[in-house]
């Protein structure tokens, strides 16, 4: 067996599209991937009938490929993805598309997620079904362990004992999120937070508060993802997927995982680097999956762009500042403030800014992006993507 | 009558488990094989992946390893015991075995604070996991 290696830079977004972000949508998830993928495909100059694959991921919330497909008049999709979970899996559905346009299999995929994750199927658990729940729910459901923000929580406890993290260190994450969202249309929250704001923000998961907890949102992200060449003739600059991991976090099931202070984005950031031939150095920003504060740290020391422990000097810093900042991070206020889509989110916000058309939003070095999923805790998945202007 | 609360949904891979919890016991698969211990159940071994299991009870014992206090209710039967505590323990018999459940005794909590399973009876088929604190001073 040869080394392994991901297609560098043969597959690219032509494309992006989105809905407005909101507590209710007030239509189906239906109606907002439609919406959403029109929107991709018109803003890529394509047609509908060019598209033939889709790719979607969920929690048997949202609308199918098969159904949106036929809906859209393709009657002979020849590609297609509809994986289970959430944001531990946002990533690992354009790495997938991008492999099946290198490999030919197929033209133009469009990937999307459209979830009513306020007005619906809530995020925070209180809808879960207990039909068909996921294998290792059955030795949490009793204790009251579903609520992703306490199991993330638990791990952010873990490195507070280690490393001496503290509550304002989180809620610098906050306030940096939010800063970034103010100025940024499609976010949902875009009132300024001070430190003061944080630290008097309820308990929800002890150790963390309601502004380490991402947002619920409606609403829908989609990307068309293509062949770089046919990319490189198309309306914008086109982004390439120079890399693309995703495979193993931890999960109850990680029996000899030592530490939970340690950043389980490690193997992924390895594997993403390599794929793309680049390091940590040549990151111009990053859009980090933060359904919580403590992911934003953990996956700073897991993608190498600081030793553990080293989080709080560099948030005190500004490095991670948008307009001064040496990395910015989360451009648009993540889902943290902007919105959460399930990471999708972050993809066209990294697509903006690589383009150069993030307006009063643009980042100053804006070639080469890291984009993330969730770091790998709950699902045991986790993935990224980087990404290039060609 | 028993409170509305989720119950665990086991499978044919973890019904001892549940059964053992609702005697009172919390019981592991152990390998006849290498001598690892397994948790959550599962066919197969977490030391050497061999299939020859057998469950065993263990004495129970761990020591907080990291823990969280819910203050919402994400259901409507939570919202009678919110705030609550869930430890994550690491069991005496084997340093990589986490097990969370919730912390029902009313101390200042701390890592290494010594817990015990105090497991309650739901029904015949199934026990409920949680963790009591260890007065000082007891083994």
């Amino acid at each position: 067996m040869g080394e392994r290696r991901f297609p560098r830079g043969q597959a690219a977004i032509a494309g992006i599209g989105c809905t407005e972000f909101s507590r209710d949508s007030g239509v189906t998830t239906f109606a907002l991937a439609i919406r959403a993928v029109k929107a991709a495909i018109r803003d890529a100059g394509l047609q509908l009938r060019d598209i033939d694959g889709f790719a979607t991921y969920g929690t048997n919330d949202s609308i199918k490929p098969n159904v949106l497909a036929q809906s859209l008049g393709i009657q002979n999709m020849s590609w297609y993805l509809d994986q289970f979970y959430g944001g531990s899996v946002s990533l690992s559905v354009l790495g997938q598309a991008a492999l099946a346009v290198s490999a030919g299999v197929a033209d133009c995929i469009v990937c999307y997620r459209a979830l009513n994750g306020r007005s619906e199927i809530r995020m925070n658990g209180s809808n879960m079904s207990v039909q068909r729940p996921p294998w290792d729910m059955q030795f949490k459901v009793r204790s009251g362990y579903i609520m992703p923000a306490l199991e993330i929580a638990m791990a952010a406890r873990a490195h507070m004992l280690r490393f001496g993290t503290r509550s304002e260190d989180l809620g610098r994450i906050a306030v940096l999120s939010r800063r970034h969202a103010v100025d940024n249309e499609r976010a949902m929250m875009r009132q300024p937070i001070t430190l003061d704001d944080y630290l008097a923000s309820p308990w929800i998961a002890e150790p963390f508060r309601k502004l380490d907890c991402c947002l619920e949102t409606d609403g829908a992200v989609a990307v068309v993802v293509t062949s770089a060449e046919r990319a490189k003739n198309l309306a914008h600059r086109a982004v390439l997927v120079q890399g693309a991991a995703w495979g193993g976090g931890i999960n109850l099931v990680n029996n000899g995982y030592a530490d939970y202070a340690d950043s389980p984005a490690k193997p992924i950031a390895e594997r993403v680097y390599r794929a793309a031939g680049v390091g940590p150095g040549d990151i111009d920003f990053a859009e980090l999956y933060d359904c919580f504060t403590y992911n934003v740290l953990s996956q700073i020391e897991g993608y190498g762009f600081c030793e553990a422990g080293g989080v709080p000097a560099m948030l005190s810093d500004g490095v991670f500042d948008r307009a001064t900042g040496s990395l910015p991070l989360n451009t648009h206020g993540g889902l943290l403030s902007e919105g959460y889509i399930h990471g999708m989110n972050h993809v066209y916000e990294a697509v903006q800014q690589i383009r150069g058309e993030a307006d009063h939003r643009q980042v100053k070095k804006h070639d080469v992006a890291l984009v993330t999923g969730q770091l790998g805790y709950i699902s045991g998945y986790s993935c990224a993507v980087i990404l290039a202007g060609a | 009558m028993v409170e509305r609360r989720l119950m665990p949904v086991p499978d044919r891979d973890s019904a001892p488990y549940w059964v053992a919890l609702a005697k009172g016991a919390l019981e592991l698969q152990h390998c006849r094989e290498c001598g690892h211990w397994t948790w959550p159940p599962r066919p197969v071994c977490s030391g050497c992946q061999g299939e020859r299991l057998e469950w065993q009870p263990v004495r129970g014992t761990g020591e907080v390893y990291s823990w969280v206090v819910a203050h919402r209710a994400y259901t409507p039967e939570l919202a009678a015991i919110v705030p609550y505590t869930i430890a994550l323990v690491r069991i005496d018999e084997q340093a990589d075995i986490y097990i969370p459940g919730r912390l029902t005794s009313d101390v200042e909590v701390y890592r290494g604070l010594r817990v015990r399973v105090a497991p309650e009876r739901l029904t015949d088929e199934i026990g409920e996991l949680n963790w009591t604190a260890i007065p000082k001073g007891r083994p």
